[in-house]
């Protein structure tokens, strides 16, 4: 159970996207990499958009849609072992503003992308692709859904 | 400090307050944890590739291919966050826990994997962390005497249930004691203040019934709750409105899928919820019930002997009559240096208890020295033993918690929580402050319970003082100072003095709950 616990909540990580600060805290860690890609001497603009973006997608798909279960032991018997951190947010619930905020910040840093690298053809079929990557998983209509049975236990 | 009178169901001032986490606190407590897990994976990585020897327990060699028991990554909390600061709990000690206690020192050479003991043990370490609310947490005095006399004539141990061998008159004479205390009709004890709620509910609830249960319960009632195969609606800490529109959306909509009435509704609240030192609202619940027509069970385990002006519980703190509460229960373990929970109502529900709580059918009963310090302790409380060192006592506590919450106020730290409630827990935030609070309080001879993420939300890890009549003013007094000093070298004065105004509080519609399938 719920032991030595102060809340009745039973997988505390569903609600770790919606507490106070981390939309902001997201968007500054955003920022600093950009910022520490910006200084690296010889990528020109156009590259470190692009790096940005790719870099931003790849950690957001491990993270959100690769690694299953909690870190922590929770009382729900395992329900929760096999869905990915996206799938886990607000209980499964689609369309939550966590949800929206995940999935639209994507699509932001992919226009600013594309705005900065100037519509160049190979640029933009690497961050198209990139995009697709990390905004398919959050369709509801991919909930729980493992291609090819890749990640599935 | 705002105060609330709501149409003069409160007779006195209710003021509590959560100050908002500063938004820079947030965001460098998410950061801290990022840190952390990215070391985490580091670790984890060098521990499989055999660069660092890897102190967890793992499976033998032969069983390699077998199905794991155990998955890797739900122990990821444990190895690379919880073993790092395992040093703030699970203490042992060696003397009675009153408001001093003597520590066993240990020091761990391997970074908390493992400890060994110098063979010191530091002495009079003052003790913030006991439940000791009334100080009867004692090893001589006179619940000492009685219950010693008691283990000579009765023995220790019962060894039978309630029903068939183990009812002895020593539990018929607590019975009456705890009805008159609480001034009920009739009360019933049992071995465990845990299996009180987990067995209790239950029995009073069943399918086709209705739990409204408060965010932050205790995980006794959690589970009764669920044991019961009742429908749970959990509503927002403390909040009336939500708890109102529950109420309201129950009773018209009635059962999911059929929309026949419900059988019952049982409203569960506890009277101090001991990780946010907040109070229950008690008249506007009351008055909620009433209106609605539901029951009402109101866990004291911290209330009972801790509030009030003669120490009978919340329902005396807020001038209301015990009538109205349906399901009185509470614990003997906090405010009466014993063990074991009662339960407390009219007559007939009682009897009913009796014959159908499965506590009573199939744990066993309480321990007649256990007994006999409930009894000494509840008659001390209730000035029957001649002497006024009950009332003493909590008049202490009651000093002692005012005094202490606006010293730590005045000090700027955030605490969260109710003026008179004498749980107070005090902000931390960030992972790494609460290891090195608890070290910092233990160096300077005072023992603290700490408490971070995944008990509490992920950017409220606390350290939780509790408060008791057994501290005398220079104890707090060192101990405030000790605080002070601890504040200023780890920066936890965060508080900008600006509360947020409950009144303005805004109800947020959205519950996420996790659907049974």
């Amino acid at each position: 159970m719920n032991v030595g616990v102060a809340h009745s909540e039973v997988n505390p990580n569903t609600r770790v996207m919606n507490s106070r600060g981390i939309w902001l805290a997201y968007v500054i860690s955003v920022g600093v990499l950009h910022i520490v890609l910006l200084s690296i001497p010889f990528f020109s603009i156009p590259v470190v958009w692009t790096l940005t973006n790719v870099i931003h997608n790849l950690l957001m798909y491990l993270l959100l849609h690769t690694v299953k279960g909690t870190p922590f032991e929770t009382p729900d018997q395992g329900k929760d072992r096999l869905l990915t951190h996206w799938e886990q947010i607000d209980y499964g619930t689609q369309c939550t503003s966590s949800r929206k905020f995940l999935s639209i910040s994507p699509v932001v840093l992919y226009l600013l992308t594309s705005f900065y690298t100037k519509y160049d053809p190979v640029h933009f079929v690497i961050n198209t692709a990139s995009l697709l990557s990390v905004l398919l998983p959050k369709l509801p209509q991919f909930h729980g859904v493992r291609v090819f049975g890749i990640n599935k236990y | 400090n705002p105060i609330v009178h709501n149409g003069g169901l409160y007779k006195r001032p209710f003021n509590e307050a959560f100050e908002e986490t500063p938004m820079l606190v947030a965001v460098l407590t998410y950061v801290g944890y990022g840190v952390l897990t990215l070391f985490g994976y580091l670790r984890d990585f060098m521990r499989q590739w055999k660069i660092e020897k890897c102190q967890n327990a793992t499976e033998r060699e032969e069983q390699k291919d077998f199905v794991p028991l155990y998955q890797d990554f739900e122990n990821f909390y444990n190895r690379n966050l919880y073993m790092r600061i395992r040093d703030s709990w699970n203490r042992p000690i060696c003397s009675v826990p009153g408001a001093k206690v003597d520590m066993m020192e240990r020091v761990s050479h391997d970074y908390n994997w493992t400890f060994t003991y110098t063979g010191r043990v530091i002495k009079d370490i003052i003790n913030m962390g006991s439940y000791n609310y009334l100080g009867f947490a004692q090893k001589a005095g006179t619940c000492q005497e009685a219950a010693a006399k008691v283990l000579s004539q009765y023995g220790a141990g019962v060894c039978s249930t309630r029903q068939e061998m183990g009812n002895l008159d020593k539990h018929e004479e607590l019975e009456k004691l705890v009805a008159r205390f609480l001034g009920v009709e009739s009360a019933m004890a049992y071995g465990m203040g845990f299996a009180t709620n987990s067995m209790n509910i239950p029995a009073l609830v069943g399918k086709g019934c209705l739990i409204l249960s408060d965010e932050l319960n205790h995980a006794s009632l959690v589970l009764g709750a669920r044991l019961s195969g009742a429908t749970i609606r959990i509503f927002k800490h403390n909040n009336m409105q939500s708890l109102e529109k529950l109420l309201k959306d129950a009773i018209v909509h009635g059962q999911p899928r059929t929309r026949r009435p419900w059988k019952k509704i049982l409203i569960l609240v506890e009277g101090i919820y001991s990780m946010e030192g907040s109070i229950v609202r008690l008249p506007e619940v009351i008055a909620l019930k009433k209106k609605y027509k539901s029951y009402l069970y109101l866990d004291e385990a911290h209330s009972i002997g801790a509030l009030g002006p003669s120490g009978r519980g919340v329902v005396e703190y807020f001038g209301l009559s015990p009538e109205d509460v349906d399901v009185m229960m509470g614990t003997f373990t906090k405010s009466f240096g014993a063990a074991g929970g009662y339960i407390g109502g009219k007559k007939e529900l009682i009897d009913y208890l009796r014959t159908y709580s499965h506590s009573a059918v199939y744990a066993t009963s309480l321990s007649p020295p256990v007994v006999e310090q409930i009894i000494t302790s509840m008659k001390c409380i209730m000035g029957e033993d001649g002497t006024t060192v009950g009332k003493a006592r909590v008049q202490q506590l009651a000093e002692n918690t005012r005094y202490f919450r606006r010293r730590l106020k005045e000090m700027g730290f955030i605490i969260y929580g109710n003026e008179d409630s004498p749980v107070v827990p005090l902000m931390l935030y960030m992972p790494a402050k609460i290891g090195a609070f608890g070290r910092e309080m233990l160096k300077r001879n005072i023992g603290v319970v700490v408490v971070g993420f995944p008990a509490t939300p992920i950017i409220e890890s606390r350290a939780r003082f509790c408060l008791s009549a057994a501290h005398t003013k220079e104890m707090l007094d060192t101990a405030l100072k000790e605080i002070n000093e601890v504040g200023d070298l780890l920066q936890l004065k965060y508080s900008r003095h600006r509360l947020v105004p409950l009144l303005d509080r805004p109800f947020d519609e959205t519950t996420y709950e996790e659907t049974e399938d």
